[in-house]
C-alpha cells in the first residue's frame, strides 16, 4: 500500500454521504418509526379533532398544524439528536479529524431530516384527509408545496444552529429538552403566534420558522390576518432570517471546532 | 522520504480544566503534557510507552489535530498542526480503537464508505479500496454484516482499517492491540510492519513491552506528561543500568548483606521488593563480571536461596523508569 496522492475533498459529497448515512441509520433502526410514521399519525387525528368546527379552512388549520408539529421533532429536533448520536458512538472524533469540514456533514444530516419532516408532512396530510372524507380547500395548492418545503429549510437553518450546539457541549440536549415546547408554541408551529400574549410576538419574530409559518398561512387560509403585514414582507423577513442564521451557523461551526479542540472532549458523552 | 523528521514536537504542554458542582464550582486543572520534546524520522516506526494517565493519548489527539496544545509547537509533515489542520488531516492516520467509534448499526463496508466519502477517495478507487483494507485485517467475510455483531476484536480491525483507508503518510496508532487475542494481535503486528515497509511513518502507543520491542526500533517512555527516556531498546536497557539482570529471591536479607552486594563490581542498580515471605533482590548489571555464583557465596546463610540470571526486558526498563519518576 503506497501512500496516496491526497485527493480533493467534495463537500457536495461529504454532504450527500453524510445524508446517506442518516438514511443507513434511519433505516437500521426501528425506534424511529415513532417520531416518523406513527406520531405524525397522532398529530392528526389530535388536530383534526382541535380544529374542528373552527370555520371554513379548519382542515388547513388541522394539516399545518399537526404537520408542523411532526415536522419540528424531525427537522429541528431531529438535526440537534443527530449530532448527539455522533458524542454516544463516539463517531465524532474521527468524523472531525476527517478532511471534510464539519459543517457540510451538519448539513446532510438535517437534508435528511428535511426530507424525513416531509415525509411525515405528507403523512399528516393523508390521515386529516381521511379523517375529513374530502380534501381541504387551498386556493394556491403549488404555492401551498413550494412554501411547504421553504418552511421545512426555515426549520432546518435553525437545526444546523443547535447541531453546533451539540458539537460544542455533550449538556446541550438538556439546553435542546428544555426550550423545545417553549420555542415550538413560539414559531407558532400549532396555532397563530398572534394569538399569544403580545410581549412574545417580537421574540418569536427572532425566529425564521415564525416567518414562514405566517406566510404559509397567508397563502392556504384567506382572511387569515396574522402579523398584519402581509405575505411578501413574511417571505422576507423569512429569507433574510434565515439567511442570518446560515451565516451565523458558517461561522459559528469553525469557533466551535477550535473551541472543542481547545476543551478536548469530542469524545465524551 | 525527506531529511526532516515526520514528526517534531518541541516544548508541548497541555493543561486540562474541569469544573465540578452545580452552584459552587470547583475548578481542577491537570496537566496532561509537560514540555514533551519529540522527533520522529520520515518512514520510521517509533514507539510511546507509559502507563496509564501519562499523556500517550493526548499527545497522540494533538498531532492527529484533534486537540489543542496549551503551549509549545508540533509539526507533522512540517506542517503545524494547530495552523495547517485542512493541509494535514487528508495525509495522516489515527486509530483510536475501543468499541467505541464506529456506526455499530449498519455494516462495515458502508461504515468505509462513509469515511472514503469524507477523505474524498476518487468514486472509481472507492470500493475496490475498501476492499484492499478489508482483505489487509482479515474482514472480507464480515464486510456486510452489522458492526454491532463483531467481536472486540473485529471492531480494532475495522478502526485500522479505517485508519489506512485513505493511504496516510503518518499514521497514530494507539494501543491497536488492546483487546486482541493473541493470533489477531500478531496479524496486526505483521499489518504494521508491512505499513512501515509502504513508508508509512507510524507512531505506536502500546502497554506491551515485547510489542514496543518487537515493532519499534526507537522508544519514548511517557511518565506524568513528561518523556522520561528516549532511546533504542539496548540504549534504554543501559539507561537503567544494564542489560543483564540477576534476581535473587530468599526469606529475607540483612542490611549488611544488601550493602555488601551493592559494592559488588559491574552491580549498578538493586532493588528490593517483598513477596509474602520472601524477598526478591533484582540487580542490573552493567558488565559480567559478577556472575549467580557470586551471588551465591555471598549469601552462605541462606539455604534457600535461589538466583538466575536473564537479560534485561523492556518491561524492567519501563517500570525502572516509571518508578525512578515517581519517586
Amino acid at each position: 500500500m503506497a501512500t496516496a496522492e491526497v485527493p480533493h475533498v467534495s463537500r457536495s459529497r461529504a454532504t450527500s454521504a453524510s445524508l446517506r448515512l442518516s438514511f443507513l441509520m434511519f433505516m437500521a433502526d426501528p425506534q424511529w418509526l415513532i417520531p416518523s410514521m406513527i406520531a405524525p399519525v397522532v398529530f392528526g387525528l389530535v388536530a383534526f379533532e382541535l380544529f374542528r368546527g373552527a370555520g371554513p379552512y379548519f382542515l388547513t388549520y388541522a394539516i399545518l398544524g399537526a404537520g408542523m408539529m411532526s415536522m419540528w421533532g424531525q427537522t429541528l429536533y431531529g438535526s440537534g439528536w443527530a449530532i448527539g448520536q455522533d458524542r454516544e458512538f463516539g463517531t465524532l472524533e474521527p468524523t472531525v479529524q476527517s478532511p471534510t469540514p464539519y459543517v457540510y456533514v451538519v448539513l446532510g444530516r438535517v437534508l435528511w431530516n428535511v426530507i424525513s419532516g416531509l415525509i411525515g408532512g405528507a403523512i399528516v396530510y393523508l390521515v386529516v384527509l381521511g379523517a375529513a372524507g374530502s380534501p381541504p380547500p387551498l386556493p394556491d395548492p403549488v404555492g401551498f408545496v413550494v412554501l411547504f418545503v421553504f418552511v421545512m429549510l426555515t426549520l432546518a437553518s435553525v437545526g444546523i444552529l443547535f447541531s453546533a450546539a451539540w458539537v460544542y457541549t455533550r449538556y446541550s440536549g438538556f439546553i435542546q429538552n428544555v426550550g423545545e415546547f417553549a420555542f415550538y408554541v413560539g414559531t407558532g408551529c400549532m396555532f397563530p403566534v398572534v394569538l399569544l400574549p403580545f410581549w412574545t410576538n417580537p421574540v418569536a419574530l427572532f425566529f425564521p420558522p415564525t416567518w414562514a409559518l405566517d406566510a404559509l398561512r397567508y397563502l392556504s387560509i384567506p382572511g387569515y390576518v396574522g402579523f398584519g403585514w402581509g405575505f411578501w414582507p413574511d417571505i422576507a423577513g423569512a429569507i433574510i432570517s434565515t439567511a442570518i442564521y446560515i451565516g451565523i451557523a458558517g461561522s459559528v461551526f469553525r469557533r466551535v471546532e477550535l473551541n472543542v479542540l481547545a476543551k478536548g472532549d469530542l469524545g465524551d458523552f | 522520504m525527506t531529511d526532516s523528521p515526520a514528526i517534531e514536537v518541541t516544548g508541548i504542554t497541555r493543561i486540562f480544566e474541569s469544573r465540578k458542582g452545580f452552584l459552587f464550582r470547583e475548578r481542577t486543572r491537570t496537566e496532561a503534557l509537560r514540555g514533551v520534546d519529540l522527533a520522529v524520522e520520515a518512514g520510521a516506526i517509533f514507539g510511546l510507552l507509559g502507563p496509564n494517565g501519562a499523556g500517550k493519548t493526548t499527545l497522540v489527539k494533538i498531532l492527529s489535530t484533534l486537540l489543542l496544545p496549551t503551549s509549545g509547537v508540533a509539526r507533522v509533515l512540517g506542517h503545524d498542526v494547530v495552523e495547517d489542520t485542512a493541509w494535514l488531516r487528508p495525509r495522516i492516520g489515527l486509530v483510536l480503537g475501543g468499541e467505541r467509534g464506529l456506526y455499530n448499526r449498519i455494516n462495515a463496508r458502508d461504515n468505509l464508505r462513509y469515511f472514503a466519502d469524507l477523505y474524498g477517495i476518487p468514486r472509481a478507487e472507492r470500493e475496490a479500496r475498501i476492499d484492499e483494507v478489508l482483505a489487509r485485517v482479515d474482514l472480507v467475510a464480515a464486510a456486510d454484516r452489522r458492526v454491532e455483531e463483531f467481536s472486540r476484536g473485529m471492531k480494532q480491525k475495522l478502526h485500522i482499517a479505517r485508519g489506512i483507508l485513505h493511504r496516510p503518510q503518518v499514521l497514530f496508532l494507539d494501543e491497536p492491540t488492546i483487546g486482541l487475542d493473541p493470533k489477531s494481535a500478531r496479524e496486526t503486528r505483521k499489518l504494521v510492519r508491512s505499513l512501515v515497509a509502504d513508508g508509512v511513518t507510524i507512531l505506536l502507543t502500546t502497554h506491551y513491552m515485547f510489542e514496543a520491542e518487537e515493532l519499534c526500533p526507537e522508544i519514548a517512555v511517557l511518565s506524568k506528561g513528561r518523556i522520561v527516556a528516549r532511546d533504542t531498546v539496548a540504549g534504554l536497557r543501559q539507561l537503567v543500568g544494564g542489560d543483564r539482570t540477576l534476581e535473587a529471591e530468599a526469606y529475607g536479607f540483612e542490611d549488611r548483606e544488601l550493602t555488601a552486594i551493592r559494592k559488588l563490581p559491574g552491580v549498578s542498580k538493586v532493588f528490593s521488593e517483598e513477596y509474602g515471605p520472601r524477598t526478591r533482590l533484582t540487580l542490573r548489571l552493567r558488565s559480567a563480571e559478577t556472575v549467580p555464583g557470586d551471588i551465591a557465596a555471598m549469601l552462605p546463610g541462606h539455604p534457600e536461596l535461589s538466583v538466575r540470571e536473564r537479560q534485561t526486558s523492556l518491561e524492567d526498563v519501563y517500570l525502572d523508569l516509571v518508578e525512578e519518576e515517581a519517586h
